[in-house]
């Protein structure tokens, strides 16, 4: 099962011939991606990868019934290429792209949320449910076939938490970046609670960081509706208040964005939260 | 959080049809004279221009004869706030207030949306009004998709006890903050206080404007203003033109990662093993050897007692991480004890880079904080 994408989940690359679009284009479809189609304005008809290349995400979706799509395309770009994504119908739309305006991103979200698009960026890694798909800059070889479920606002440390627990025998569900920005496309719930309902999913992990309020809706959310065990690790424990540590999103807003205080509401819900990421194996193992 | 200098802000307001006190800034060389004329007044505001709040505590803003203000402007000058000394100071024409208000356009985070806060209880901290008048705050959220129109502020007007000419003055300078804030990717416009004067003006009395940093590409003039380059140490500022996110700590250790989470871990794990930071740094999704050399150059100007160098590559190429390490220690001599933990693409061909140049790499991230530390309080 997992969530939302599996071994038949059909892709569409948009920006799919550029240098990111060809290096992780080629990576997914190694790793079994359903990869039918690229997008790059002015190639269309041309074939790259093995894969056919389309002018637009209209043509490109109507050739293949494709109902999700990834972005690989430079920020300046990256609004119009979601806004053709939604309109062509995709349902899963994943923006790898960093350095996103937040305007245009505040724009995209809310056409998502009207069409009922589940949007998964900016500035994210993408997603992965190891042995089947990837859609995204994930390390496939790192990831193992299991029953943890890792919904995370971090990449490559998503990627020592993903390591940890292959290492230790423990395989993951589905993993989902959720990107850095400031404004994104779905949040902690939406996962949170995609996993309750997966029955592949016997575990949640919830990886968060200093500034926003997710962790705290979070801690709402598994009060009331989550009823498997969930553990988290938030970055930031030593980060300066009021200093912006790289991502947008990472800003401390007052006393309830800091590290301390998110793992306090965490663990006040029944979240077992960590101090460093290798803790996490180790608790699960110990719970099961 | 790029934030302008109130004087910038203003600025912005003066050319989006926001009305704004007169208003001219003096680095302390020319004369006061051409302002005190223009305003035919013998009395004005003099206001140093700061990043950081608490300017009025500080004994930073002060209303002044014309007689007294260039001694006043020179006192200022130089003077220390919140660790970067004051460089302008804004001179400008007092107002006569009749009442306060605050007024603030946000691109709120959770929504996406835009939002829009007004209260008549202006001219005080907001959060302490939000807490103790909760109902005396006007708040209503508007699509990320809005066209502004004057019409649809009259409520907002209207709630905060407008009427008549005055009314359609705030619904236009309302109208035009929103298309302010559109036009130039504002993420935050906060006016507090807006004032009302005795002849019925309405003038925005102080500016508070985040700037989106992602936009910089379509915002030329604005990612160039002096705040842009002042809120940043030189080091900081260094980094930033390299495309790479820096931040000076207080700690021991200088650290280089990859991912700002990994990092901010980073910095966290040496935490935990009984040390601390001397910095924050992410090379960025995709950096290349470049990149670690120029982060270990930073390095090498910061007072340091170690360096640990923390890698899980997935766009990053380790290779290109140990060429930068490479490249570097062979430019200027690393003098402090350095761990080097490598992992993730072509970590096979990184390492051995390494070894072939006399350096160990870990393979996992905690025994190599742990082994930075033990160096740096004088284990073996």
């Amino acid at each position: 099962m997992a969530i939302l994408l599996d071994e038949k989940t059909k892709v569409i690359v948009q920006g799919i011939t550029g240098k990111q679009g060809t290096f992780h284009a080629q990576s997914m479809i190694e790793y079994g991606t359903k990869v039918v189609a690229g997008v790059t304005p002015g190639k269309g008809g041309q074939e790259h990868l093995g894969v056919p290349v389309y002018d637009s995400m209209k043509e490109a979706v109507n050739a293949t019934q494709a109902t999700s799509s990834v972005i690989f395309i430079p920020a300046q770009f990256a609004y119009s290429a979601a806004l053709e994504a939604i309109d062509a119908n995709i349902k899963l739309l994943t923006i790898i792209t960093e350095g996103v305006p937040v305007k245009d991103t505040a724009r995209i979200k809310q056409k998502s949320m009207k069409n009922n698009v589940i949007m998964v960026g900016p500035n994210c890694p993408g997603l992965i449910t190891p042995e089947e798909s990837k859609i995204g800059i994930i390390p496939g070889e790192i990831c193992s076939k299991g029953n943890v479920g890792i919904v995370s606002r971090s990449g490559t440390l998503t990627y020592e938490i993903i390591q940890n627990l292959t290492i230790n025998g423990l395989g993951q569900s589905t993993c989902v970046g959720l990107g850095g920005d400031p404004v994104k496309g779905i949040g902690f719930n939406e996962c949170l609670t995609m996993f309750e309902n997966d029955p592949q999913t016997k575990q949640i992990i919830l990886v968060g960081e200093i500034g926003g309020v997710g962790e705290q809706e979070a801690a709402d959310l598994v009060k009331k509706e989550i009823t498997k065990p969930v553990y988290a690790f938030i970055a930031g424990q030593t980060a300066p208040p009021g200093k912006q540590m790289g991502h947008a999103g990472a800003i401390v807003h007052g006393k309830s964005g800091t590290a301390k205080e998110k793992m306090r509401i965490l663990s006040e819900v029944g979240i077992t939260t960590v101090k460093t990421p290798s803790e996490i194996p180790t608790y699960i193992l110990e719970n099961n | 959080m790029p934030m302008l200098y109130e004087i910038e802000g203003k600025q912005l307001f003066k050319e989006n049809g926001i009305p704004v006190p007169k208003f001219k800034a003096y680095d302390g060389i020319e004369s006061i004279k051409a302002f005190t004329e223009e305003l035919g007044n013998d009395i004005m505001m003099a206001k140093a221009q700061a990043l950081s709040g608490g300017r009025g505590k500080a004994g930073l803003i002060k209303k002044v004869s014309a007689s007294e203000a260039e001694e006043y402007i020179q006192s200022i000058l130089g003077k220390d706030h919140r660790g970067k000394p004051v460089e302008i100071v804004m001179l400008e024409e007092p107002m006569e207030i009749v009442n306060e208000y605050y007024l603030s356009v946000m691109l709120d985070n959770a929504s996406g949306k835009y939002l829009i806060l007004a209260s008549s209880r202006g001219g005080v901290d907001i959060e302490e009004v939000a807490e103790k008048y909760p109902e005396e705050i006007y708040k209503e959220y508007f699509s990320a998709f809005v066209e502004p129109q004057s019409y649809m502020f009259m409520e907002i007007g209207k709630n905060l006890g407008f009427k008549a000419k005055t009314l359609t003055s705030f619904s236009n300078i309302m109208k035009n903050m929103f298309i302010m804030a559109q036009k130039r990717d504002l993420t935050l416009i906060e006016i507090n206080p807006l004032i009302l004067t005795p002849d019925n003006k309405i003038i925005a009395a102080d500016s508070k404007v985040v700037v989106d940093g992602n936009a910089d590409f379509r915002q030329l003039d604005i990612a160039s203003l002096k705040s842009q380059r002042d809120r940043h140490t030189d080091l900081e500022f260094e980094a930033d033109q390299a495309g790479i996110s820096y931040v000076q700590l207080e700690g021991e250790i200088g650290i280089i990662s990859g991912g700002a989470g990994l990092a901010m871990a980073t910095c966290d794990l040496l935490e935990f093993y009984g040390s601390s930071p001397a910095n924050f740094l992410d090379v960025g999704g995709g950096a290349d050897e470049t990149k670690i050399e120029k982060s270990l150059e930073i390095l090498s100007r910061q007072e340091i007692k170690g360096i640990f160098i923390n890698f899980f590559a997935g766009i990053t190429r380790c290779d290109d991480v140990a060429h930068g390490i490479i490249n570097a220690s062979k430019k200027f001599e690393i003098k402090v004890p350095m761990v080097i933990r490598l992992v993730g693409t072509n970590d096979d061909i990184g390492i051995q880079i390494l070894e072939e140049n006399g350096i160990n790499a870990y393979g996992k991230m905690e025994p190599a904080a742990k082994r930075i530390v033990e160096l740096v309080k004088g284990g073996n």
